[in-house]
């Protein structure tokens, strides 16, 4: 009897929230339809509050006062990088490829030697070994420095709770903050080329060192820690022999992240003079050349591969398999049942052994040379000497090939760059199919379709609804919402931010911003969500679908943008597609991770009790999944904020467009102006839904 | 423990030491900024190839978007040149130039700006910029001037600009066209898209002219896309010199004859570079080049077909016109 009252009660309540919900919607719809124009902040507190003239005062102070201690930074950056580059252009390319390919050997096995391989093939072969060579320059200094500075930072945040509140927020920022508002201001204080880049790609990639870092010294069990202080370490003690230690996991997974993140900013770095890959991409995209895009593109990517899997197999444990069973090296272990594959993996494992067994008699012969030649001098310094070699039996004979190689090519005959013979060139087919696509009447009619649609009935409305309806009722729509999800004072904070937006003159922008931004997640939401309940049933299509998303989430951005030019046309429907095609990939993701990882029980219950799968997708299923879908929405809201700032180059307004022309007239008030906006509408939209998890989470009691 | 640190340490930097012999410095060294739009990938080519080939310089290739960011560079020195800038497009020229611009001997224009800037001088190619239209519009149409347009303007319409035409307008707003301002007063209901970049308004022009569909483009030549496309400009009326088309007066005056007009004067493309690397004696040859160099559009418009249309190393163009024409730039050489 209780639980029915409780029930209805529940209902009308329900009913009652979708009637306010309702309330508020008619009202913004009746105040959007009286207005006249787009709504503006009143003229009299645009005009005080002149953030840009602060900004750029502020600019031309710090240019005259503290220019000197900024160049003489660029300096030691900028020599570093010189001579990292210099070292891998001017050395024989026979040098740089084993230096690539033996560690990938030695630490991830014959598949990743060989596709290492190719990658190096790859790079010389489509005509952009220098070009690659630079970027890995680039990129290797920018994730050294990250790593040194990330895990100081880390290792201070995890020691301190204060300084960790403290750089919560900054951390935030530094990944949301588009990467072009700094990138400019960078330009004036640091010169052009590799340190400004470098220097750039530090505050955008070392976020997760940092948080991973913290969290990694952090989690450090607490009996470990107590057992170590009974033996009497101190507190410094405790910190580099157990903690960070037992975090290293932890900050490699955070080393993988940075090389990832590094390379996606390695490539916008051209637009600041930075030589490398970046630059071949923009010029094939000043060209219209798809083919040549993607060649950079794909150098990116398989780059991109490359140290994901090699730093991935440092942090992984090694597979132990029991002595009697034969190892493959190139195939498939669970193979192992196919007689051709055995004989195709015998020459591969007597080739290891005899590698193996020269390896370890070289070794084993200079450390004895060395451990008697310094044992001379000193006996116990010797010992260690002839230790440390001898154990490193890879390595040394590794030191060995660069050095004959080196040898031959400075005193032999010189072997020079990578040789132009070996060429590979894919440009053509890829432009010739975008070509023919361009004129394929029925694939055009789709495009046309789909633009009108999403124009007409998205956009367009959603559009003129935003920015019609006054800034106050939006405001406070936003801090009710705010109230509801978070509580009263991140209403409050959400009212005061809104207002610095408004006070900046750039509401109507942030409200096309914000509808792009809307309009390309619901896209995202209509695809990625079918998508991700396909592959959590089809573990195939999973697999196909895992390469293709990773490819999206590395390729550079540039290099999508213009086969969507050439299909949609220029404009704001064509932004809002390259937004989608940008941010789709964590809601599929997610969408099948929350699928598949609901326990076997659920499902398993509800079809005993004659659930169709269908049912069981839709009552069970999904609801269990939310949070972890909550989780793909709000990544794919961020990512879609931060797209933002590259649509302005097919055609995209808003907030985008506002950074792009302020770093036309060097006005970087108003790019940071219009930065700014982006980052505080994604830390919002961000906090509102992740408070919205945590409330679902908690009803589901998980 | 620390004994095999050191030994790692010095193992690796004498290996890197041992391998990054050589790059002596060499005095003639200059750092370019190559355009990233193909005439003036060009028009750089054709300057660096020379003061390569016959003055000896060793030059440095910088692929730099335009932009503002380019005149920072150089005004800061860390560029020392950079070739043919549109005076049109640069909203840096009166800030930071100071002195002549002078064309065939006489003085065009006069820069006041604080010089942190050099002029070098012209490259001898001069933009003209319109609004264009395909051929194959234009035949169907009837089209012969901007002032046709009007009656035409559902055939020039997409989904975004409703019942009004669409003018594939100038990319960048700090180009100052003010597109949508002269289509106004010119009285032509056509809405003006400013799509960010140069690459986009042409991908856009590009598919629609493979898909033979009417649209209006602004454009300027020398350009790669006259070469592959047959296209018409629509005449916009002839320019007058006059300073009041500003936002204080509403675009209004001589709002129609401003930039970019039929018969304009001002697109004189230049060289410009560092004031104080081109004051030392050793760089007196390549500032004397740059003050006589005259390239001229019709060879420019033909290197671009072959370079865009016939897919031909751009380097590899540039050297064989320079074999094929020796008249024509020897008497740029000091």
């Amino acid at each position: 009897m209780s639980a029915e009252i409780l029930d209805k009660s529940k209902a009308n309540k329900n009913i009652v929230k979708y009637i306010v919900v309702l309330l508020i919607f008619l009202g913004a719809l009746v105040l959007s339809i009286q207005s006249e124009g787009q709504s503006k902040f009143p003229k009299s507190v645009t005009d005080e509050f002149t953030f840009t003239a602060w900004v750029n005062d502020g600019e031309d102070y710090l240019k005259k006062n503290y220019r000197w201690i900024t160049k003489i930074i660029a300096g030691y950056i900028k020599s570093g990088y010189y001579f990292l580059e210099d070292f891998l252009i001017d050395s024989p390319w026979l040098l740089i490829a084993s230096i690539l390919f033996l560690p990938c050997l030695i630490a991830g096995g014959l598949r990743l030697g060989l596709y290492s391989l190719f990658v190096i093939y790859f790079w010389g072969g489509v005509g952009m070994w220098d070009e690659s060579l630079q970027t890995l320059a680039l990129m290797g200094l920018s994730v050294v420095l990250c790593v040194f500075f990330g895990v100081l930072l880390g290792v201070l945040c995890s020691q301190s709770d204060r300084f960790e509140n403290f750089m919560k927020p900054i951390l935030d920022t530094m990944q949301v903050m588009p990467a072009f508002v700094y990138l400019f201001p960078a330009l004036f204080f640091f010169g052009i080329g590799g340190a400004p880049a470098i220097l750039a790609t530090m505050i955008y990639a070392m976020p997760p060192v940092i948080r991973l870092t913290n969290a990694g010294i952090r989690q450090v069990s607490e009996q470990i820690i107590e057992s170590a202080t009974s033996f009497g370490s101190s507190k410094l003690q405790l910190l580099f022999k157990i903690k960070i230690p037992l975090s290293l996991p932890s900050i490699m997974m955070g080393i993988n992240q940075v090389i990832m993140m590094a390379l996606a900013l390695v490539v916008l770095a051209c637009f600041i003079g930075a030589e490398g890959i970046g630059g071949q991409v923009w010029l094939a995209i000043r060209n219209l050349d798809v083919g040549w895009a993607m060649e950079g593109g794909l150098c990116i990517l398989f780059m991109a591969i490359m140290f994901d899997r090699f730093s991935m197999s440092f942090s992984k444990e090694e597979e132990r398999l029991p002595l009697d069973v034969q190892k493959f090296y190139l195939l498939p272990q669970s193979w192992e049942k196919f007689q051709i594959a055995r004989i195709f993996e015998k020459p591969l494992s007597y080739s290891h052994a005899i590698i193996n067994l020269v390896c370890k008699k070289i070794t084993n012969l200079i450390s004895y040379v060395a451990e008697f030649i310094t044992s001379l001098f000193n006996k116990p310094l010797g010992r260690d000497i002839g230790e440390f070699v001898g154990n490193r039996y890879y390595i040394i004979p590794s030191f060995i090939v660069f050095f004959i190689i080196s040898f031959i090519d400075s005193n032999i005959f010189s072997i020079g760059t990578f040789p132009e013979e070996w060429k590979l060139s894919i440009r053509q087919p890829i432009a010739d199919t975008v070509k023919s696509l361009t004129v394929n009447p029925g694939f055009i009619a789709f495009t046309k379709g789909l633009r009108a649609f999403v124009y007409l009935n998205l956009l367009n409305p959603l559009d003129t609804f935003l920015t019609h309806t006054p800034w106050w009722y939006t405001t406070a729509v936003f801090a009710l919402i705010g109230y509801f999800t978070v509580g009263l004072r991140f209403a409050f904070i959400t009212v005061l931010l809104l207002l610095f937006i408004g006070a900046c003159g750039i509401w109507p922008q942030s409200m096309i911003t914000l509808s792009s931004v809307l309009v390309s997640v619901a896209l995202c939401f209509a695809i990625g969500v079918p998508l991700g309940i396909i592959a959590s049933y089809n573990p195939r299509f999973k697999n196909i679908q895992n390469v293709v998303l990773d490819a999206m989430q590395t390729l550079p951005y540039f290099c999508y943008l213009i086969p969507v030019l050439m299909f949609f046309g220029g404009g704001i429907v064509s932004a809002v597609l390259a937004t989608v095609i940008y941010s789709i990939p964590p809601i599929i993701r997610l969408t099948s991770l929350g699928l598949t990882q609901v326990s076997g029980t659920f499902s398993e219950v509800s079809r005993s009790f004659g659930g169709t799968t269908l049912q069981t997708l839709n009552k069970v299923k999904f609801p269990l999944a939310v949070p972890s879908l909550v989780i793909g929405f709000n990544q794919t809201v961020i990512m879609a904020f931060a797209m933002q700032i590259v649509t302005p180059l097919i055609g995209g307004k808003g907030l985008g467009l506002e950074v792009f022309n302020g770093l036309a007239r060097s006005d970087t008030g108003r790019g940071l102006a219009a930065g700014i906006g982006i980052v505080l509408m994604a830390i919002i939209i961000d906090r509102i839904s992740l408070a919205w998890t945590k409330k679902q989470r908690e009803a589901l009691g998980l | 423990m620390n004994i095999s640190k050191k030994l790692s340490a010095m193992i690796l930097s004498i290996v890197l030491v041992i391998s990054s012999f050589g790059t002596a410095n060499a005095a003639k060294r200059l750092t370019a900024a190559v355009a990233d739009w193909t005439g003036g990938e060009i028009t750089c080519q054709v300057a660096v190839s020379i003061l390569e080939d016959e003055l000896g310089y060793k030059i440095k290739r910088v692929v730099f978007p335009s932009g503002t960011g380019l005149w920072e560079a150089i005004a800061a020195g860390e560029i020392d040149f950079a070739c043919e800038s549109w005076p049109s497009y640069a909203e840096a020229d009166t800030v930071m130039m100071k002195g002549p611009l002078i064309y065939d001997g006489k003085t065009m224009f006069n820069y006041e700006g604080d010089g942190s800037v050099k002029l070098l001088g012209t490259t001898g190619i001069i933009g003209l910029s319109d609004y264009f239209i395909p051929k194959y519009a234009a035949d169907k149409f009837g089209i012969k001037s901007w002032k046709d347009l009007n009656k035409h303007k559902d055939k020039f319409a997409t989904i975004e600009s409703g019942k009004r035409g669409r003018l594939i307008g100038c990319p960048v707003a700090g180009w100052n066209c003010h597109d949508q301002k002269r289509l106004d007063l010119l009285g032509i209901d056509f809405q003006a898209d400013e799509l960010g970049t140069e690459a986009a308004a042409i991908a856009e022009a590009v598919a629609a002219y493979e898909r033979k569909e009417p649209f209006l483009l602004y454009l300027w030549q020398p350009h790669w896309f006259f070469g592959a496309y047959d296209m018409v400009g629509v005449g916009l009326p002839e320019h007058k010199t006059c300073d009041s088309f500003t936002e204080a007066n509403n675009w209004k005056d001589c709002g129609t004859a401003a930039w970019p007009a039929t018969g304009w004067a001002k697109d004189y493309t230049m060289n410009y570079g560092n004031p104080e690397t081109f004051a030392k004696a050793e760089h007196a040859d390549a500032a004397k080049f740059f003050t006589k160099m005259k390239f001229d559009n019709a060879d420019q418009a033909v290197m671009l077909v072959e370079v865009k249309q016939k897919n031909r190393d751009l380097k590899e163009v540039v050297a064989e016109w320079k074999k094929n024409n020796p008249n024509k730039w020897k008497s740029w050489l000091p």
